[in-house]
């Protein structure tokens, strides 16, 4: 329609969007790349493989929940729930770990694959939740997910009472929680696998062609005979089983089941995905985008703690940088309309 | 409209017409309100004392306060999710303000009251500047804004306290705006700027064009635009409006518990928000009024003194909120549904 209104030729077309790649894809790496050399002037210790595997691996939680965000972002919705699902699924694994052991004190396995379905399950129970009222009821996510955030911090917290679960399995939590292989972090390994996974997923297959589709234009896609509310419940669910999927990780990382694991991760993950270029307005957004954004917040926070800053200004400066990513975002695509 | 019309082949028009337009500009609020009341007065029949009442009552008016100043952002399309911890700071910083000129109350209480009052009005309008400025001037999302305004103020009310609550506030603080203090020999303190912030909001809203406007910009921002209305000033002021409201509210928080709080901050959001559009206050902006504002605090401190009085466990009460919200957000759908 734009096009029709406004002709331009291929070439000068051409050009606009090589520059506009450009500047998404050139601005981020070129500020990490500049971050980690005055890093490494600054403080050596940064560049210490220990400290920057610990980067990678708190960076890979971020990814992953970021990356569910994303899918979420992209169909036009929001899911503030993330952080509650995962201290939600941490509880409910290390409780049903618990109670199986109990039951079956002989076969682990049976012990730690109950506990993570157990986790998965009320992980995927949340985004149902989320997408049939979000999909069937027409009612705006940022409420329903306000709603389910409360309501999946609440049960965590009440099944605990607060008190961090402990006693599971040493298989799970010793051996496959600080399991290296090729002194990486299993974590990592599983992260790149996923989003590999969802690179696949949103680029090559149906699935990700009807989500960019309905969040760029709902009624458009309706009309054109794809199934909306199941694809908007699909990408709830795969939202929430992606969060349950990393609480699960950091509860084998930390070894309890704690209902304040995850309180961050929401605010954290909407941050990187927004500072990978995702629209709030949906319809845009790119895997591989939203994991250097993700990487980007680890690496600023690492830096932070290395240089000693006090952890509660911290969330000041995730909080400045939050405005400025988006403000610049912002400010590009009304140059762009222009 | 097909409801209406076979409702009306039934028969008693008049009867579904009269209950229709009630529950299309009042919502099914004020009836679930009065259900739940008599619900928890059949449980525990303390429930239904005047005291009770004047409790809940109390309870309501400092979520109202900050419903209030949430719906003014509301009613324009936008959010503010940083409410709860501007609260935060600014009641740890007027604390820490009048500590500092009037340590435990000894020295010039009344500068360090005035002082403490200034001060929160101070961040109130700062905050809320910033928040309407980056929406209405630079275009950007409110919902990324205030987020980004969340951590900041978190951040900044958890460095300046040192994470502690702030202690010694002159007891002048306490008793002129705390629970324990009267108003005109009456009304205590929290209820009286309650009704006093309720009557100049309902005068701004319908009586002023700032007002007005305001509802145009949240049901039609293009026509707003059209229209010649400076919205991107009135836009940031009710940015301005809603932190102000707020600081207010912070205020008399501070009274009630005598400490500054660095950690209140964060579950007010939600409730501010479940308040007013479980009362009625549209998130698609331009529909909203202080009635219903009202009616919203007063259900949820219906359901939480409630819950209290039925002894159910606080995180449980966490969980029943949830519900509450997708099921006032449900409500508020089907509202819509009925007036189409």
């Amino acid at each position: 329609m734009e096009s029709l209104l406004n002709p331009t030729t291929n070439a000068e077309r051409g050009h606009r969007i090589l520059m506009r790649r450009l500047m998404v894809l050139g601005l981020l790496p070129l500020l990490m790349i500049v971050l980690c050399i005055v890093l490494g002037f600054v403080e050596p210790k940064f560049l210490r493989s220990a400290n920057l595997i610990n980067v990678l691996r708190n960076a890979s939680f971020l990814m992953l929940i970021a990356s569910g965000q994303m899918m979420v972002l992209i169909i036009g919705g929001f899911d503030l729930s993330v952080g509650a699902v995962v201290a939600l699924t941490s509880v409910t694994t290390a409780l049903s770990m618990n109670g199986l052991s109990a039951v079956f004190p002989d076969s682990l396995f049976l012990v730690i694959s109950g506990g993570v379905l157990a986790g998965l399950a009320a992980g995927a129970a949340v985004g149902l939740l989320n997408g049939f009222v979000v999909a069937w009821m027409k009612v705006s996510p940022f409420m329903v997910t306000l709603g389910t955030l409360s309501i999946a911090s609440g049960l965590a917290l009440y099944l605990t009472q607060g008190v961090p679960v402990y006693g599971m399995p040493d298989l799970f939590t010793r051996d496959f929680g600080r399991m290296r292989i090729l002194s990486l972090p299993v974590v990592i390994y599983l992260t790149a696998a996923l989003l590999i996974m969802l690179w696949w997923i949103m680029n090559h297959t149906k699935f990700g062609k009807y989500v960019y589709a309905i969040g760029s234009n709902e009624h458009a896609a309706r009309v054109s005979g794809v199934k909306v509310t199941f694809y908007i419940v699909a990408t709830y669910v795969s939202c929430s089983m992606v969060a349950s999927l990393t609480g699960i990780l950091l509860t084998a990382r930390v070894g309890s089941g704690e209902a304040g694991l995850g309180s961050t991760l929401m605010m954290e993950s909407i941050a990187a995905a927004v500072i990978g270029g995702v629209s709030l307005r949906g319809g845009v957004g790119r895997v591989e985008m939203v994991a250097l954004g993700a990487l980007f917040l680890a690496l600023v926070t690492n830096a932070m703690n290395l240089l000693r800053v006090d952890s509660k200004l911290q969330t000041v400066v995730i909080g400045v940088v939050i405005i400025l990513a988006v403000g610049i975002e912002t400010y590009q695509s009304r140059r762009a309309k222009r | 409209m097909s409801d209406q019309a076979d409702f009306q082949m039934t028969g008693s028009p008049n009867l579904y017409r009269m209950m229709m337009g009630f529950f299309a500009s009042y919502g099914f609020l004020p009836v679930i309100l009065v259900l739940l009341y008599l619900g928890f007065g059949l449980m525990e029949p303390v429930f239904l004392t005047g005291a009770n009442a004047l409790n809940i009552i109390e309870q309501a008016s400092y979520l109202i306060v900050l419903a209030t100043a949430q719906m003014f952002v509301l009613l324009t399309r936008g959010f503010d999710l940083s409410l709860g911890v501007v609260v935060s700071v600014v009641s740890v910083a007027s604390a820490m303000v009048m500590v500092a000129i009037a340590p435990e109350g000894e020295g010039p209480v009344v500068l360090a009251l005035t002082a403490g009052i200034f001060t929160a009005f101070a961040i109130g309008v700062t905050a809320g500047g910033i928040n309407g400025l980056c929406v209405a001037y630079f275009g950007i999302n409110p919902f990324v804004v205030t987020l980004g305004m969340q951590g900041i103020a978190f951040g900044l009310a958890t460095t300046i306290s040192g994470g502690f609550p702030v202690f010694g506030i002159p007891e002048a603080m306490i008793n002129s705006f705390g629970q324990g203090g009267s108003w005109f020999g009456f009304l205590s303190p929290p209820v009286a700027i309650c009704i006093l912030i309720l009557m100049l909001s309902h005068f701004v809203l319908n009586y002023t064009v700032f007002g007005r406007s305001l509802y145009l910009l949240g049901s039609n921002p293009r026509a707003a635009e059209v229209g010649g209305i400076p919205w991107r000033r009135y836009n940031m002021m009710s940015y301005v409006l809603c932190s102000t409201i707020a600081a207010v509210g912070a205020i008399l928080m501070t009274a009630r518990t005598g400490t500054g709080e660095p950690s209140t901050g964060g579950g007010l959001v939600l409730l501010s928000i479940a308040a007013a559009v479980a009362g009625g206050v549209s998130l698609r902006g331009g529909e909203g009024r202080v009635i219903h504002v009202v009616f919203g605090g007063l259900l949820v401190s219906v359901l939480s003194v409630g819950m209290n009085l039925a002894r159910i466990d606080s995180f449980l009460q966490q969980v029943v909120l949830g519900f509450v919200v997708v099921g006032a957000v449900f409500l508020d759908r089907l509202r819509l549904r009925i007036r189409l």
